[in-house]
C-alpha cells in the first residue's frame, strides 16, 4: 500500500555537481545499500539454509536437499501444529473481519457520541505491548478456568486482528460514496441487503486485504500464544520453544514455510490494493505509522 | 461519482440522508458486538490486572510497586530495558535517516526495489528474522568466519547471548517502523524550498542542515519514539538472542507468570510498563500531528 503512493520521486538532479557532492552521494549510496542488505540478511540466509543437505548450520549451505522439509512433514507434532495454526488463523481472522467490519461501518457512518473513544479502544491492542495483553488474558482466563482452552486462544488472536480490520475498513467505507447506499435504501433495501449487494461487492479488495492482515497477524503470533495456549501448539509457538532450547536445522525449513505464507498473502493483498486505486481519493489516509504498526515483537 | 462529491462529515448531512441513514442503518447496533467482545475480552482483563497491582490481602496497597522499585534485581532489569531501548532508538536514527534520505533521491524504479527491500522483511515473522541472526552471528557464523579469514580477529567475537546480539536483532526488526514514515515525510518536503535556498547561494551542506533536516525532524522524532516504545515491550528477540542472559521487562513478566508465579508482582510490572507505553504514545501522537500540514 505504501509502494504505490510513494512512487512520485522528486526528480531534481542538480546540474554541475562539485566533486565533494559527488563523493557525498557515493558515501550515502553505500550506506543505503549496506542498510538494505542488513534488513534483508535474515531472509537471504534462512531460505538457502533450509535446502542444505548437512546437519550443520553453516552458511553457505553444503549441498542441496529437501531433507529438512521431509523431516518436518514426517513429524506428527509439526503437522498438528500446522493444522492448529491454520484453523486458528482462519477462525480468528474471519471473526475479526465480521466484528471489525460491522463496527467500522457503524463508526464511520454513525453519529453517536464517543465514537473516537470507541475507535481508540478497538485499535489499542496494536499499541499496548502484546506481553501485557498476554499477562492480562492469562490472569483472566485462569480466573474463569479457561486457560489453555481453544476459545481463549481464539479470543486472543481475534483481539490482535481487530485493529487492522477496523483501520482498513474505516478508510474503505469513508471512501465509498454514501449516496449509493442511500439509493439502495430508497429502493427499499434493508441494511443487510444493502451491505450484501452494494457495499461488500464494492469494497471487496479492502475487505480481502483486511482479512489477510488479520490472518497473517494470527499466523505469526508468538507472545500471547505462548502465554495462554496451554497444550495447544501453533507453528510459531513450537518454533520459539525449540529455539530457546536448542537450534535444530529443521527450523530453517519451518522458517522458510512461514516466510512463504506471509509473502504470498502480502503479495495478494498488495495486488488487491492496486485494483482499488480507482476508488475516490477522498478517503483520508490513515496515518502511515499506525497503519504500519505490525504485530508486536 | 467522483465529480459530484458532497461533504458527508458529521453535522453536514442533508435532511434526506439523515432520514434515510437513521431509518435504514442501525449504526450503533453494528458497533455493539465488537464493543462487547472488546470490553469483556480485553478491557476487563486489563482493568482487573491493574486492580490486582494495587491490592493485597489487607486491602489497597502500594507494596507491590515498592517491591518492584526497591529490589535491585528488578530495578536492574528495568534499567537495562530502558538502556537497550535508548541504544536501539539511537542506532535506528543513525542508520535509518541516511537510508530514508538516500531512498528519496533514487530514480523511481530503483526506489520501488529499495522500498520493497524495506517492506518485505517488515511482513515476515519476527521470530524468523530473529532466528536467522543465530546463524549469522554465531561463533561459526558468517560474520565471525569472514572476520577470521580477513585476519581482523584471532578468536571468534561473541555477538550472541549478550546485549549486542539483542540490539542487532531489535534494530533489524524495528528499522522499518522508523524508515517508512520518515521517508513518506521526506517526500512531502517541498523541493522548491531547497531550490530557493540554493538560488540564494546556500551550499548543499547549508541547505541540508538549515532547511531539509529541520523539516524532517518531527517525523524522525516520531519514528524514534515509536521504536523506543516497541523495544520496551520486546519479548522474542531478547529471549532468543539474549539466551536468558539479557532479561528485559517482558521476559521478567514471563518469569513471574509462567515459571515462578507471582501474580501481584507481574501485575505491578505490567502496570508500570503500560503507563510508560501510553505516556510515550501520547508524545508520539503529538509529534505526528506536528508533522502534518495544518
Amino acid at each position: 500500500m505504501m509502494l504505490s503512493s510513494l512512487r512520485q520521486a522528486p526528480s531534481t538532479h542538480f546540474s554541475a555537481m562539485p566533486p565533494v557532492v559527488q563523493f557525498n552521494r557515493i558515501v550515502l549510496a553505500l550506506c543505503g545499500i549496506g542498510v538494505l542488505i542488513f534488513l534483508c540478511l535474515p531472509v537471504l540466509i534462512v531460505v538457502p539454509m533450509s535446502f542444505s543437505s548437512s546437519t550443520s548450520l553453516r552458511f553457505p549451505p553444503e549441498g542441496f536437499s529437501m531433507r529438512w522439509y521431509a523431516q518436518v512433514f514426517a513429524d506428527p507434532r509439526w503437522v498438528r501444529a500446522m493444522q492448529t495454526s491454520l484453523v486458528l488463523a482462519l477462525l480468528s481472522s474471519t471473526l475479526a473481519l465480521v466484528l471489525g467490519g460491522l463496527a467500522a461501518y457503524g463508526l464511520t457512518r454513525g453519529r453517536f457520541a464517543g465514537r473516537m473513544t470507541i475507535q481508540s479502544n478497538f485499535i489499542s491492542p496494536l499499541i499496548i505491548p502484546s506481553v501485557i495483553t498476554a499477562v492480562a488474558l492469562y490472569f483472566a482466563l485462569a480466573h474463569i478456568g479457561m486457560l489453555g482452552s481453544f476459545v481463549g486462544l481464539l479470543l486472543g488472536h481475534t483481539l490482535l486482528g481487530v485493529p487492522y480490520v477496523v483501520l482498513i475498513m474505516s478508510v474503505a467505507i469513508r471512501g465509498f460514496d454514501r449516496r449509493i447506499e442511500q439509493v439502495a435504501f430508497t429502493l427499499g433495501a434493508s441494511w443487510f441487503t444493502m451491505a450484501r449487494r452494494v457495499l461488500i461487492p464494492n469494497l471487496l479488495p479492502s475487505t480481502a486485504a483486511a482479512w489477510i492482515f488479520a490472518f497473517v497477524t494470527s499466523f505469526d503470533e508468538v507472545v500471547i500464544t505462548s502465554f495462554i495456549a496451554g497444550t495447544h501448539e501453533t507453528v510459531p509457538k513450537r518454533m520459539f520453544n525449540d529455539l530457546v532450547m536448542q537450534v535444530n536445522p529443521s527450523i530453517t525449513a519451518i522458517a522458510t514455510l512461514l516466510i512463504g505464507v506471509s509473502l504470498a498473502l502480502m503479495a495478494l493483498a498488495a495486488a488487491l490494493r492496486r485494483t482499488k486505486l480507482a476508488a475516490p481519493p477522498s478517503a483520508p489516509e490513515v496515518r502511515p505509522p499506525v497503519q504500519l504498526l505490525r504485530q508486536q515483537p | 461519482m467522483k465529480l459530484l462529491r458532497i461533504p458527508a462529515g458529521p453535522g453536514r448531512f442533508t435532511a434526506a440522508s439523515a432520514l434515510m441513514g437513521r431509518a435504514a442503518s442501525p449504526t450503533i447496533w453494528l458497533v455493539a458486538p465488537l464493543l462487547m467482545v472488546m470490553s469483556v475480552g480485553f478491557d476487563l482483563p486489563l482493568i482487573v490486572m491493574l486492580g490486582q497491582s494495587f491490592v493485597d490481602s489487607a486491602g489497597l496497597t502500594l507494596v507491590h510497586f515498592r517491591e518492584v522499585f526497591e529490589a535491585s534485581a528488578y530495578l536492574k532489569v528495568l534499567a537495562s530495558t530502558f538502556r537497550i531501548a535508548l541504544i536501539t532508538m539511537a542506532v535506528c536514527v543513525l542508520v535509518g535517516y541516511p537510508l530514508a534520505y538516500w531512498l528519496r533521491r533514487l530514480p523511481a524504479r530503483w526506489q520501488l526495489v529499495a522500498l520493497a527491500m524495506v517492506v518485505i522483511p517488515f511482513w515476515i515473522s519476527i521470530l524468523v528474522r530473529t532466528y536467522a541472526w543465530i546463524v549469522v552471528l554465531g561463533n561459526a557464523g558468517i560474520v565471525n568466519r569472514a572476520l577470521l579469514a580477513l585476519g581482523l580477529i584471532e578468536s571468534p567475537l561473541s555477538f550472541l547471548y549478550n546485549e549486542l546480539g539483542v540490539i542487532i536483532g531489535t534494530v533489524n526488526v524495528l528499522l522499518p517502523f522508523l524508515v517508512l514514515p520518515l521517508f513518506a515525510a521526506m517526500l512531502k518536503i517541498d523541493e522548491q524550498l531547497l531550490r530557493a535556498a540554493e538560488t540564494l547561494g546556500a551550499s548543499p551542506w547549508t541547505v541540508f542542515w538549515r532547511i531539509f533536516f529541520p523539516l524532517s525532524v518531527p517525523a524522525l522524532a516520531a519514528g524514534a519514539v515509536l521504536v523506543f516504545i516497541l523495544t520496551l515491550g520486546f519479548f522474542i528477540t531478547p529471549a532468543v538472542l539474549g539466551g536468558g542472559r539479557v532479561p528485559m521487562i517482558a521476559n521478567m513478566l514471563d518469569l513471574f507468570v509462567n515459571q515462578m508465579p507471582n501474580w501481584d508482582l507481574a501485575s505491578a510490572i505490567s502496570a508500570v510498563l503500560l503507563v510508560v507505553t501510553l505516556a510515550l504514545f501520547a508524545v508520539y501522537l503529538r509529534l505526528t500531528r506536528v508533522g502534518e500540514p495544518a
